[in-house]
């Protein structure tokens, strides 16, 4: 019969909390350059030069089409032949970034898109510049309707993370496999890394509803 | 000159010439609105007049500038064409007050904060909602949002006015609200040029009738005159069609 036996554990409270702090870091750098990639993928994705949208169009389907875990691969194992070697986080960054920044650009792309072109006539017949019509009209409410997939997106990239274990980036899972090797109660580390992980999304989950509710105040339709 | 002077405007989408050389001049303080079957190319008059389309033929002139010239600043022009649309396109995310006074800040015309919101419920008054300044667009009825943007035309001050049906979209029970406001603004003296579907608004209003038809000026004149004698059997079938 099965013993369960946390206590043992507790001895290794700082390799979790160092885990979570590299997990949530990852996460955190990931976003923002995730966003900075998807917005200029959807700026370019609009651009009149076809070799632009060609360029685009083929990352995004290239990183949406295939496993996170060989882009980090390529980019931690094949990338030093090429002259280019990152340290373990630092490849996990970009992976994750570059993974990130696909699915932004899908994302922000659609968002752009669902802004009726009646909207931004209106914004230029009352003598606004392409920025101020951008930035005032546009922008607002496509903030708004990109938000539940962005940060749903934002919740899949935590998770994610975990990916890094593999190139030995030593964030939460990583840290779970090691505090496993040496206590060797397998169940009791995963269950607790699990509960840790189930409560780091539930954390972001309420602060993206907080926040939105905050931020997106206007009744939608008409 | 002419406030608005229109010659020969050509206007083309793909294979199908919309506008087949268009001459039409409208002075300083004319109310003028113009008629005829849908497809006959009046809203896409008027949505050249701003340079919201772009033209194949011929020029159009606002107070002098040519629209469609490469060298004119569009965006310095609309700042005095106000143009009010059919789906009132008011920004859902923004209070009525900003709506008003998102244009009028961004172009430095009036400063943020008390001296904006003044301008706001000036202008709220002339359509009659100073109530509604704090309300989102969502919060109110179509007849209301119209009339809020039509204030926030007035509130840049413009020259002239474009009206592109912007009574079509609305229960008929909110209509009259609108042509109220519309009217108010004709005996003040504004500019305006309308797309329009109200026989009674052109009838008794308006200070020049232009019926379009096949992409041309089929007929234009007094409302009385041509109400009462049109001379081509097309307006007279028009005419008869709308009673």
């Amino acid at each position: 019969m099965l013993q369960l036996n946390f206590n043992q554990l507790w001895r290794y409270q700082d390799e979790f909390l160092h885990g979570m702090s590299l997990t949530l870091l990852l996460t955190l750098v990931a976003t923002l350059a995730g966003l900075a990639i998807g917005l200029a993928g959807a700026a370019a994705a609009g651009s009149r030069f076809a070799a632009l949208r060609l360029f685009v169009r083929s990352y995004v389907e290239v990183i949406r089409n295939t496993p996170a875990l060989i882009q980090l691969f390529l980019i931690f194992f094949v990338l030093p032949y090429a002259g280019l070697r990152l340290p373990p986080v630092y490849a996990a960054a970009a992976a994750l970034s570059i993974y990130m920044g696909a699915y932004a650009s899908e994302i922000i792309r659609g968002g752009l898109a669902s802004i009726p072109r009646s909207q931004i006539e209106a914004g230029q017949c009352l003598g606004l510049t392409r920025w101020q019509v951008f930035r005032h009209v546009i922008l607002p409410p496509a903030l708004r309707n990109i938000y539940p997939s962005i940060t749903s997106q934002i919740v899949l990239l935590l998770l994610g993370t975990s990916l890094a274990s593999q190139v030995s980036a030593p964030e939460l899972f990583h840290a779970a496999a090691f505090v496993e090797s040496r206590t060797f109660r397998s169940f009791e580390v995963y269950a607790v890394v699990c509960a840790i992980y189930f409560t780091l999304v539930l954390a972001f989950r309420l602060a993206f509803a907080g926040i939105g509710r905050i931020a997106f105040r206007w009744p939608t339709g008409r | 000159m002419a406030l608005v002077e229109i010659r020969n405007v050509h206007k083309s989408f793909g294979e199908v010439e919309v506008l087949r050389g268009i001459d039409l001049a409208v002075e300083k303080g004319e109310i003028v609105t113009i008629i005829g079957r849908s497809g006959s190319g009046k809203s896409t008059l008027l949505r050249c007049i701003n340079g919201l389309e772009q033209i194949n033929g011929g020029e159009i002139l606002v107070a002098g500038e040519r629209v469609h010239s490469r060298s004119t600043d569009l965006r310095k022009l609309r700042e005095h064409v106000g143009i009010v649309f059919q789906q009132f396109n008011l920004f859902p995310h923004m209070t009525v007050a900003r709506n008003i006074t998102l244009a009028p800040v961004l172009t430095g015309r009036v400063a943020k904060g008390d001296a904006a919101r003044e301008l706001a419920l000036k202008v709220l008054a002339q359509v009659g909602l100073e109530e509604k300044i704090d309300a989102y667009p969502g919060q109110l009825s179509g007849g209301q949002q119209q009339r809020v943007a039509i204030a926030r035309c007035l509130a840049m001050s413009p020259y002239l006015m474009l009206f592109d049906e912007v009574t079509s979209a609305l229960d008929p029970e909110l209509v009259g609200e609108v042509l109220k406001v519309m009217e108010d603004l004709a005996t003040q003296g504004m500019t305006m040029i309308l797309v329009t579907h109200e026989m009674n608004f052109a009838r008794n209003v308006a200070s020049k009738l232009v019926f379009m038809h096949a992409g041309m000026v089929h007929e234009e004149g007094r409302p009385a005159d041509l109400f009462a004698n049109p001379a081509t059997p097309e307006l007279a079938n028009f005419i008869s069609s709308v009673r």
